[in-house]
């Protein structure tokens, strides 16, 4: 299992486009991947579970990768999160 | 299994006087008294104290942490007092850090708590109910802040009146359950994310989040809104959860009960729920199934249990002679339908 914390870089915040970005690249995985905030533990291969983390510009959040290939989901995830969704 | 862990899991230590004061206002039709005060104290504790003791000068063990309820007894006391005693006694509880301080049964403040609940900046507050009326309610609220939730990835739906927790792995097709059930009358408490929280001992009741409301996404469709779609029948804001369906692709190698006979449970925030791991195979119509679930579990809530009976009727069949099933009908009886 492998555990991370992100920060929200971009001013818009977690919002429709990137969630479903998300959502896409975690389908691509076997393993099991949650996404959690102030106790709200959601599934980050749901996009109404990412969207309803209603994620701001600074929020931290717990990533969690359980599975085969936890690694790879990892990598390609965490990049997105630290390019901050590709947007300012 | 179910995913929970200590992530999913939270529980507030406190709450402010004025969240308090702002859900209660409505519910419990409470009213300020003083205006100049401390909205910023906080609630820690779940439990309602009467600072009757307090007031008389005995002070060791004073729940002062507590939101304190003077009723008839109390203001009683303190009318009888001459001003200084009163000053005196009220000085003795307002030197603690109490929350808040709320008159029930229309009792008025005495020109000195007023006095001294603006000096100390306390907010004080006032009820028309009565202090037994007053205290369940407030009791009730203040366990509902303080229980433990939990959110649970899945689909919850009321079917025939059972809560029916719908999980398994991303893709398995709980949302595409939920809304065939939804089609066939049944309501919709939450899709996706769930939040169980703990009511009183062995009462879990589930809701959905404020922000994804009634809405539902369906694969290769996106995101819709089941409430507008299906309208006010087809959903419902809270459930209490009764049984936990796992939907999960057939394995080969997992064994699935057969009779029924002895029913599995999952245990979540120490509250026992009945559990059911249910295989998807094709031609299976799950939402039968599940209709047949909630079913079943009122049957036997009800006191018809198909597999004990059936069970039943074996064993006092083996004792006798002929054993062997016969044809169920004796005689056709010139009916030939």
């Amino acid at each position: 299992m492998i555990e991370l914390i992100v920060t929200i870089k971009n001013k818009a915040g977690l919002h429709t486009r990137p969630a479903a970005t998300i959502v896409k690249l975690a389908a691509k995985y076997e393993c099991e991947f949650f996404i959690s905030r102030d106790g709200m533990n959601i599934n980050g291969k749901s996009i109404i579970g990412v969207m309803t983390l209603a994620a701001e510009e600074g929020a931290k959040l717990t990533l969690t990768f359980d599975g085969a290939d936890e690694e790879e989901a990892a990598k390609e995830i965490v990049d997105f999160f630290e390019r901050g969704f590709g947007e300012e | 299994m179910i995913n929970i862990n200590d992530k999913s899991i939270t529980r507030k230590d406190s709450i402010t006087v004025e969240f308090f004061y702002e859900k209660t206002k409505r519910l419990f039709k409470l009213k300020l008294l003083s205006k100049s005060c401390d909205f910023s104290r906080k609630i820690f504790d779940q439990n309602l104290h009467r600072p009757g003791l307090a007031l008389a000068g005995f002070v060791e063990l004073f729940a002062y942490q507590r939101v304190q309820v003077l009723g008839n007894t109390e203001l009683r006391y303190l009318n009888h007092l001459s001003k200084s005693e009163q000053k005196k006694s009220l000085e003795n509880i307002f030197k603690f850090e109490i929350p808040c301080i709320i008159l029930s049964n229309k009792n008025k403040p005495t020109t000195i708590l007023k006095e001294l609940a603006k000096k100390y900046k306390i907010p004080l507050f006032s009820s028309s109910d009565t202090t037994t009326k007053l205290t369940y309610f407030i009791s009730d609220f203040l366990d509902d802040q303080f229980a433990e939730r939990i959110t649970i990835h899945g689909s919850f739906v009321d079917v025939y009146g059972a809560g029916m927790l719908f999980v398994g792995k991303s893709g398995v097709g709980k949302s595409e359950v939920a809304l065939d059930l939804v089609e066939r009358g049944h309501r919709l408490v939450a899709d996706d994310v769930i939040i169980l929280t703990k009511k009183g001992e062995g009462i879990l009741m589930g809701a959905g989040t404020n922000i994804a409301k009634h809405f539902m996404e369906i694969r290769g469709l996106g995101i819709i809104d089941v409430e507008r779609m299906f309208g006010i029948r087809a959903i419902r804001f809270q459930k209490r959860l009764e049984i936990v369906v796992e939907l999960e692709i057939w394995d080969e190698k997992t064994h699935y009960t057969r009779t029924g006979l002895s029913e599995q449970t999952v245990l979540i925030s120490g509250v026992e729920i009945l559990y059911i791991r249910l295989p998807i195979l094709p031609g299976k119509n799950i939402t039968v199934i599940s209709e047949v679930i909630a079913l079943n579990y009122l049957l036997k809530h009800y006191g018809h249990d198909a597999a004990k009976i059936f069970q039943n009727r074996l064993n006092s069949r083996l004792k006798s002679k002929n054993a062997m099933a016969q044809r169920g009908i004796d005689y056709f009886e010139h009916d030939f339908e």
